[in-house]
């Protein structure tokens, strides 16, 4: 009787053991193969949780002023305060825990979260190496400057890059309209769907035809090639027939008569320039595009949208033209632009821009230094000097007359571009002072009009501010 | 079993709470004196119990004690972890298991006697029920609280093992009709209906649980443990297939019936169709399992409150979390020890009666860790039960320490029994 009692007291025992070992096994699978896809899931608030916890390194400014910091809320969790607001939001970037991160806060997450080591496998361990504090960053950005230029620009679209010319420092990264990073988590929805993306860096995502600020860049084409020199000059008639079906016009089809490359540069001849792209050819047009390196990606800092430069070797004489003139297909950044202005200020060399000088551990030691470095060998000094001194005409006696300063030399270019998008957008790329030069600038402001109206005045406060 | 070693793994769960307390108050930046002395007491208490026993004279298993201390201490530092304000109180309700657990062990030692007062566990099981579902206050989602003045307890906790004890005696004494008074229809069984009617009456008993109290996980323990004990006692595994065919008319029953079983069983079949909402603790369960691996953070490194009720029915996912699949599976291996021991019990048991005794408490202690495991884990559709010693709530403490206690006198061989 017993016995039969305990063969199916035995049998129940195998049954329950066995689907409890089953469940086991279950839940290993859980930890361990699964636990990858659920650490890591979307939904999964651990990660933003964590982050809470642990103070993230502050952000500053070239003099030490705050751009980002976390402090404790009342409930012990900390909270991103950005102290410039919408000003520096685009370089700055946001840090939330819900939309993730942009800016510098995304490119030095991993520094500013002190989690550059994230080996949660090892479970507790983790502890004795991961920081209760993230490392701090510095900027190359002057929060004064930057406050100039987003004010300058006012509520127009567009954007201002200001580079350091003889150390390729960031200065000014300014784009408009912009957004609040404090409140990136209560108005996401808002900001996403605002007129004129506001959550576009047009500093350094925003693509142009850069007009006739290439006219630079064609200008030291000709002399490096020799194709003309400062005797030689183009006959204007305020149009010019290319082809049986192509005419380039000047703006307001002005005739600009008889002009050596200075005064074309100064006037920005369209028929000079168009006749010089022709003169030049394709393949030299795109050497000079590849010499100052419009194709070659900068990488690090900036999450940079790649330059659109025509395929040259199959360009029409007509689009080969424009090209020269800064229309037709060629697209670039405003932060190209001051580049392409820094080269000229600075020998000829074209230097790396970077917007972070130190990253420092939390006791205030310095843990990574960021230096010049050359980015390209552009054109050489005495080219380079030619056209600075012809920039200078362009602001003395020029198009560029509204980026005048009393006292200081400045160079600089206009630009008027034309685009499917409604009036020209307007530019200005351009040095102070033209033979110390301690900041480039490129001014864009969307379909602003006239870039020596609309772009050079606001080229002209940044300057005078920095060499105040 | 030498009584010593139980003593010194006694002394081992003492350590281990200790040394949780301590770790988890460290974290929060002083040690909580009043929290480290509760656990010291608790500590010591355990050892004492073990004198208590042995110098009465007890003979039961030496390794049921030092198991079940152990889960409390895993449960009290996970409780003084998640809602330290309960640590007190938890404290208390293991101390009062402790006592319950000394009271039932010694108690049971004349089941033979208790067992003919049978009819009365029975009624008294079914009327602790029936008060719930007349007089039982909702909590937590859950209708199975009764208050009594200023305490509230959960009855049914208590009530399974009246019936357990009800059902041991009665099945004992039909053994013979139960196994042989049958008219056989191929594969099916049928029995007399007289011998069928307490099978009939535990369905019914469920069924009521799941209608009156929503009491979806207790329904499920009542009617898992009956079916399988009649199948102890009669040694037919027919009775299975009756058991498992009323529990599939049940589910079906309430599938269609009740909106919140079907949610339960689409929530298992795919809980990433509706992750933030009515999946949402289930998600939450698995992503604290997930993010615990195979180490887990460290205890009070991991973030266990974004899953909701992780204090009580979800505490698994806090120690799978906190302690990973180290921590998680042991809980797991010291349940199967403890299974395992009250299964060994009903074996060497010198009478049927305590065979099917200890055979029922140790597939309805089985069913209860299987059901919410594996609720929590997603391995099998979510009830809500309790993970016994181990999840908050005192009426589930002392009743599973009075079930450990029936399950020591049950493993007592005494000189006389041999």
């Amino acid at each position: 009787m017993l016995d039969s009692l305990r063969a199916s007291i035995r049998r129940t025992a195998f049954a329950l053991l066995g689907l409890l070992a089953a469940l086991f096994l279950y839940l290993s699978y859980i930890q361990v193969i699964q636990s990858d896809f659920l650490a890591g899931h979307p939904l999964n608030r651990r990660t933003a949780a964590a982050a809470e916890k642990v103070e993230r390194g502050t952000v500053f400014d070239r003099r030490g002023e705050k751009l980002a910091y976390s402090e404790k809320d009342g409930d012990g969790r900390y909270v991103r305060h950005y102290p410039y607001g919408a000003m520096a939001a685009h370089v700055v970037g946001y840090s939330s825990p819900r939309y993730g991160q942009s800016g510098v806060e995304s490119a030095f997450n991993g520094e500013l979260s002190g989690m550059t080591n994230p080996e949660r496998r090892f479970g507790p361990i983790t502890g004795l190496w991961t920081a209760k504090a993230g490392n701090s960053v510095t900027l190359t950005l002057d929060g004064e400057l930057q406050e100039t230029a987003y004010r300058a620009l006012g509520n127009r679209r567009g954007a201002v890059v200001a580079i350091a010319p003889r150390s390729g420092a960031v200065l000014v990264m300014v784009s408009r309209p912009a957004f609040e990073p404090d409140a990136v988590d209560d108005d996401w929805k808002e900001i996403v769907g605002a007129a004129g993306s506001p959550l576009l860096n047009r500093a350094t995502q925003g693509l142009y035809p850069p007009g006739s600020t290439l006219k630079v860049l064609v200008a030291e084409a000709a002399l490096t090639e020799k194709m003309t020199d400062n005797r030689k000059t183009y006959e204007c008639q305020g149009s010019f027939k290319i082809g049986p079906d192509y005419v380039l016009h000047e703006a307001n089809n002005k005739a600009h008569g008889k002009v050596g490359l200075e005064e074309a540069l100064a006037v920005s001849c369209n028929v000079t320039f168009g006749r010089l792209s022709l003169e030049l050819g394709r393949s030299r047009m795109a050497k000079a595009f590849d010499r100052f390196a419009f194709a070659r990606p900068l990488g690090g800092d900036f999450a940079e949208a790649s330059s659109r430069l025509p395929d040259f070797g199959r360009l029409g004489d007509g689009d080969l033209a424009q090209t020269g003139i800064g229309q037709g297909s060629l697209l670039v950044t405003p932060l190209r632009m001051a580049m392409l202005a820094a080269a000229f200020a600075d020998r000829g060399t074209m230097l790396k821009p970077f917007l972070v000088s130190r990253v420092t551990a939390p006791d205030g030691s310095a843990l990574r230094q960021f230096g010049t470095v050359e980015f390209a060998a552009a054109t050489s000094p005495a080219t380079a000097a030619e056209v600075n001194r012809m920039m200078q005409q362009v602001v003395s006696g020029g198009t560029g007359y509204a980026a005048r300063i009393a006292g200081v030399k400045v160079a600089g270019k206009t630009g008027t571009a034309e685009n499917p998008h409604g009036a020209p957008h307007a530019w200005f790329i351009g040095f102070a002072p033209a033979d110390e030069p301690e900041i480039a600038v490129a001014v864009v402001v969307e379909n602003g009009g006239a870039g020596g109206e609309e772009a050079a005045p606001i080229a002209r406060q940044i300057m005078a501010r920095a060499l105040r | 079993m030498d009584t010593k070693r139980e003593c010194y793994l006694l002394l081992l769960a003492g350590a281990v709470l200790l040394a949780g307390v301590l770790a988890v108050s460290l974290v929060g930046g002083a040690p909580d004196y009043r929290a480290l002395v509760t656990a010291a007491g608790l500590a010591l208490a355990w050892p004492v119990a073990h004198f208590a026993l042995r110098r009465a004279g007890h003979l039961g298993d030496g390794l049921l004690l030092p198991l079940a201390a152990v889960l409390t201490a895993l449960g009290l530092i996970m409780v003084f972890r998640l809602k330290p304000g309960l640590f007190m109180v938890q404290a208390l309700w293991a101390a009062l298991g402790l006592a319950a657990f000394l009271g039932s062990a010694f108690f049971f030692r004349q089941a033979e006697r208790w067992s003919e007062y049978k009819y009365f566990w029975g009624l008294a099981g079914i009327a602790l029920l029936l008060a719930t579902a007349l007089f039982g206050v909702d909590i937590g989602g859950n209708k199975n609280w009764l208050f009594i003045g200023p305490v509230h307890f959960q009855p049914s906790e208590f009530a399974k093992l009246f019936i357990v004890l009800f059902l041991a005696a009665y099945l004992n004494e039909r053994r013979e009709v139960l196994t042989f008074a049958t008219r056989r229809y191929g594969p099916l069984i049928l029995p007399q209906p007289r011998i069928l009617a307490p099978l009939l009456a535990v369905w019914g008993l469920a069924m009521l649980m799941l209608v009156g109290q929503r009491d979806l996980g207790a329904a499920l323990l009542y009617f898992g443990t009956a079916t399988v004990m009649i199948y102890l006692a009669s040694g037919r595994a027919g009775y299975l297939l009756w058991g498992a065919g009323m529990f599939l008319v049940g589910s079906v029953l309430a599938y269609t019936l009740y909106p919140h079983v079907r949610a339960r069983i689409d929530i298992w079949l795919d809980p990433w169709a509706d992750p933030s909402g009515r999946a949402y603790q289930v998600v939450q369960s698995l992503f604290a399992l997930g993010s615990g691996g195979a180490l887990g953070s460290g205890l009070g490194y991991g973030f266990p409150g974004l899953v909701p009720e992780v204090h009580t029915d979800f505490i698994f996912a806090a120690i799978g979390e906190e302690l990973g699949l180290a921590g998680a599976g042991a809980v797991m291996m010291l349940y199967i020890l403890l299974v395992y021991r009250a299964f060994r019990a009903a074996l060497l048991a010198p009478s049927p009666f305590r065979a099917l005794l200890a055979g029922g408490l140790a597939v309805l202690l089985g069913l209860q860790v299987l059901v919410i495991v594996g609720g929590v884990t997603k391995f099998l559709p979510l009830t809500g039960v309790t993970l016994p010693l181990v999840s908050y709530g005192g009426s589930s403490v002392v009743a599973t320490f009075i079930l450990l206690g029936m399950v020591l006198a049950m493993s007592e061989k005494r000189p006389t029994d041999a």
